[in-house]
């Protein structure tokens, strides 16, 4: 055996490699549970590529076909459930997930010099994975996929000069129809692929400048550091374990706990839905685009763009934070900003979920002034971190000198 | 920071509840029934499956279609081939054929208006899922409902004694009485009136009533009855695989418990060193 592995060790370092990058890859010791996300986010994937290749083994992407090819998987294919609801659950737990990741790394302060690349390539990840899901929940073709892909791909048509056209080339035609399902699958099955390649950059950057951890400090010697192997492959692996306990139970007793009950009737365009929400994911997003509705013809575009750069301002957010301490564990005032953000996020979904002529108290609060302070709260969490860091507001605690 | 951590929790607890919404529609409160095939445990009541199965054949399917269920999958609920052969012949298909209606669907739109829905995922299609078809099925005014309608319409104006009373039997909202008295002149006017559907107003005439179907086995078939076997029947239909979900679910989520257990076990023990 050993002697095989020096032949191929001689030609290419693969031992080399999985020293030097998995099982002696120094970590900090004191990483807590929230950066167990990034591995579960990788597990997901691998399960949604796993189902997903299955999956597309059985499926139709004709408009006449797909969703009697769902049911067909459904109740025909050996185990076709399964997949499917593997599949569909899957989505909301990669969401879940990413979204922690995310907030792990706003945080701790992970986006901070040196691993601006790193946090960059996570922003440009999770761009790819909205277009993903948005694409897959097209595919079973029921009226919540037919309405959500004619709402959203509309918003293209806000784009200035160009933008009219642009939707009819996406559409294929002049609908949502037949050739935008079939490309849609071919997109949904190249895109998981590109994420799958992107997921190896980010973890280029990540062992580029190592992790960061709760303290927000540099790890500086082999005291600081575990060898990832063994502590942090069993770590990880507890934390699969607890993530298959939950995804299970969705998957196995209540798998439609997450999809909505008009995607199982037929797409029909002549028909459209008394109310189109999006999946639970998107809509915080789909709340700051409908918050923007006073600016009279350029609401839309206006919309759009706010809904763009709600996640685009994340690729800026290492030079807004200009603390000299990374993590908020010693910084009081922007730690309470960041719980702010993260209410305000649940308050954005919850716009979001509601017809946009809702209101409470009898219509004494509209939904729509609600959703436009949220929204004027999530972005003015960036611009109230950046005062507070840039002029000096914020005294931080003092931080400890090793982990 | 413990303001901080109230606000949060409020937001938190706001957007997990579904907080009373004055939103342009006002759907009446689905009754809660207690099927035997929901919750985690939960199996096919198979014997009213299969009376079910008889409702839907000789009622619904004179207008809607099955058609992801081949008459012969009916054997699952207990059916026997003979029994599965006579049902088809209802609709003049055979043992082999999917279960589609033997009406075709020009003749429905030109009857009703608009195609009948395919059933075979009715009770996963709608809100409220299998409350909402049995609701529907059971919604149409009974014809003591109906004599209270007309003797409210005769008098001309709606006292506001009458607009109470018309709340609590058709669940029309009393407070406005204008879109009352309209829909209780459609109503009056033979328009299909249902207490549940959204709008009140459909296309389908009231489907079955007590006594539509004769039961071989003399199982007493009032309105509630049988609606309740063919929302039975119905939620087989649309998830023939659920039983077989659930049994692997309890070997699957054992199976992890035990394994997660040991990891942490095992977590503990590495870990153990550095703590």
């Amino acid at each position: 055996m050993s002697t095989i592995m020096e032949w191929i060790d001689k030609r290419l370092p693969v031992t080399e490699l999985i020293k030097s990058q998995a099982t002696e890859y120094p970590t900090p010791k004191n990483l807590n549970y929230w950066w167990n996300f990034g591995s579960l986010a990788l597990t997901v994937l691998i399960i949604m590529i796993a189902t997903g290749l299955f999956l597309a083994m059985h499926y139709k992407p004709d408009a006449a076909l797909a969703f009697k090819s769902v049911e067909h998987i459904m109740r025909d294919v050996n185990f076709g459930w399964l997949l499917r609801y593997m599949h569909a659950n899957g989505a909301t737990f990669f969401f879940i997930f990413v979204y922690i990741h995310i907030l792990r790394g706003m945080y701790y302060g992970s986006y901070r010099a040196p691993r601006e690349i790193l946090w960059w390539i996570g922003v440009v990840i999770f761009f790819m994975l909205m277009g993903t899901a948005f694409m897959g929940y097209v595919l079973p073709w029921g009226q919540m996929s037919y309405w959500g892909a004619a709402v959203i791909t509309n918003l293209m048509s806000a784009i200035p000069v160009v933008g009219n056209d642009l939707v009819i080339w996406i559409w294929g035609g002049f609908s949502v129809a037949d050739p935008t399902l079939n490309r849609f699958f071919v997109l949904h099955f190249l895109l998981p692929l590109l994420v799958f390649g992107v997921v190896f950059v980010h973890l280029w950057a990540l062992h580029a400048v190592h992790s960061n951890n709760p303290v927000g400090i540099d790890a500086h010697d082999d005291k600081d550091n575990l060898p990832f192997h063994p502590y942090y492959t069993i770590k990880d692996l507890y934390g699969v374990g607890v993530f298959l306990i939950f995804y299970c139970y969705f998957v196995f007793f209540a798998p439609n706990a997450f999809l909505e009950a008009d995607n199982y009737i037929p797409a029909n365009p002549m028909q459209t839905p008394a109310h189109i929400v999006p999946e639970w994911y998107f809509l915080p997003f789909y709340a700051i685009l409908r918050s923007i509705d006073f600016l009279g013809s350029f609401s839309k575009l206006a919309g759009v763009i706010a809904m763009v750069f709600s996640i685009a301002i994340l690729f800026i957010l290492p030079f807004l934070d200009r603390s000299p301490v990374r993590s908020f564990r010693y910084r009081p005032l922007s730690k309470q900003l960041f719980w702010i953000f993260v209410a305000n996020a649940f308050v954005l979904g919850w716009v979001g979920y509601n017809p946009p002529d809702a209101s409470l108290f009898s219509g004494a609060i509209p939904l729509i002034l609600i959703g436009r302070t949220s929204t004027a709260i999530y972005f003015g969490y960036f611009v109230i971190l950046w005062l507070v860091t840039a002029l000096d507001i914020e005294k931080p605690r003092p931080v400890p000198k090793c982990l | 920071m413990r303001l901080i951590k109230t606000f949060f929790a409020v937001c938190v607890a706001a957007a997990m509840v579904p907080v009373a919404l004055h939103a342009s529609s006002g759907a009446p409160v689905l009754p809660e029934q207690s099927w035997s095939h929901t919750g985690i445990f939960g199996s096919y009541d198979k014997h009213a499956a299969k009376r079910g199965a008889q409702v839907a054949v000789e009622v619904c399917m004179g207008c809607h279609s099955i058609s992801l269920i081949k008459f012969d999958q009916l054997r699952a609920l207990g059916l026997s081939e003979v029994e599965v052969k006579k049902l088809a012949e209802v609709q003049g298909r055979s043992k082999n054929d999917r279960m589609t209606s033997a009406m075709d669907e020009t003749a429905a739109k030109d009857s009703f208006g608009v195609i009948p829905p395919d059933l075979s995922l009715i009770t996963k299609a709608r809100k409220g899922y299998e409350d909402y078809t049995y609701a529907l099925l059971t919604g149409y005014p009974s014809e003591a409902e109906m004599e209270l309608v007309k003797k409210v319409m005769a008098k001309g104006a709606i006292s506001e004694q009458d607009a109470l009373e018309v709340q609590s039997a058709l669940l029309i909202n009393a407070h406005d009485k204008e879109q009352m008295k309209a829909k209780l002149e459609r109503l009056v006017g033979g328009a299909n009136f249902n207490k549940y559907f959204p709008g009140n107003f459909l296309a389908m005439p009231a489907p079955i009533s007590a006594g539509s179907v004769q039961y071989a086995d003399g199982t007493d078939n009032s309105l509630k009855q049988l609606s309740r076997d063919v929302v039975t029947f119905l939620a087989w239909a649309a998830e023939p695989t659920m039983e077989e979900r659930k049994s692997l679910g309890f070997w699957v989520m054992g199976y992890l418990f035990v394994l997660t257990i040991l990891l942490y076990a095992i977590k503990r023990r590495i870990w153990a060193k550095v703590h």
